[in-house]
């Protein structure tokens, strides 16, 4: 395990004293310095674990903002999407399936754009990512599809998580 | 009052979505479906009706700690429920659970686990 280094634990330290103001929400003096100890605190034990790559990414305002497009449009129209297709299933009365699990390859190299493409795949009913790999430098994702409609490959990947992907690619790479 | 209106619309359309989900629990026929007809609830489902209650904690009570906490639980719950998901399905496919009717393809029992 590789020591924390300074930019991982500031990064760690902004993020956790953010999410301190938000839950308490009040802005007295004494309450912002406890909060900024018990974060240097967290922040020392644990940036090591939180951070991997390169700390200041997200304080990248490009980053950043397209970070926000992509949750707040391109994978919200898609979670809308695959909601309504769940829906009308269950409805249906849940005859209406034909699950399998495909292997489909990923293009996104780094560890966070894969994390953020699997939780985004995950959290989209009608897939859940189960297991990853990586075969001569090729990324693969074994996803479970409520409705198979191509065999793996490229194909499948397209429709399961082209829009994601492209999106993803413009935060992570 | 439109305010109020839109958030109630919000919360009802979250319930439908919840209401899908559930009943797709009770009968899908076997894990992994039901696993991925529950993913409607805490998506649609739980963002409709935060929505619906944050709309309503800034307009109608006007209370600035409330809607941060109600923003803070609807993200919260987007960033954990899919490593939850993605562990249980992990976890039921190597502990031997496969639907009694025979998957379309099954890449990852060929690949890794039969």
């Amino acid at each position: 395990m590789q020591k924390a280094k300074f930019p991982a634990i500031a990064a760690t330290f902004v993020l956790c004293f953010l999410f301190w103001i938000l839950l308490d929400f009040s802005f007295k003096i004494e309450e912002l310095i406890a909060g900024a100890v018990v974060s240097l605190l967290v922040a020392l034990f644990s940036a090591r674990f939180l951070v991997h790559e390169k700390a200041g990414w997200f304080f990248n305002p490009v980053h950043l903002f397209s970070a926000v497009f992509f949750w707040c449009g391109t994978f919200l129209v898609e979670l809308v999407k695959a909601n309504v297709d769940m829906a009308k299933r269950c409805f249906g009365g849940c005859k209406n399936i034909n699950p399998g699990i495909v292997k489909v390859p990923v293009d996104l190299k780094s560890d966070y754009g894969q994390a953020a493409l699997a939780n985004s795949i995950t959290l989209t009913p009608g897939t859940i990512t189960m297991e990853t790999t990586e075969e001569d430098g090729q990324n693969y994702f074994y996803i479970h599809w409520i409705d198979v409609t191509a065999p793996s490959g490229k194909e499948a990947g397209d429709a399961i998580k082209g829009t994601l992907e492209k999106g993803l690619r413009r935060v992570w790479e | 009052m439109i305010v109020r209106i839109i958030a109630d619309v919000l919360i009802a359309i979250g319930a439908i979505f919840a209401l899908a989900g559930t009943i797709g629990i009770l009968k899908m026929p076997d894990t992994f479906s039901r696993m991925q007809a529950s993913t409607c609830i805490p998506t649609l489902g739980m963002l409709g009706a935060m929505l619906g209650a944050l709309l309503i904690a800034i307009f109608v009570k006007a209370d600035a700690g409330a809607a941060v906490k109600i923003a803070v639980i609807g993200l919260m719950i987007l960033v954990t429920n899919p490593l939850g998901s993605h562990a249980i399905a992990k976890g039921a496919y190597k502990a031997g659970v496969r639907p009694e009717k025979k998957m379309e393809t099954d890449d990852l029992g060929r690949d890794l686990y039969d």
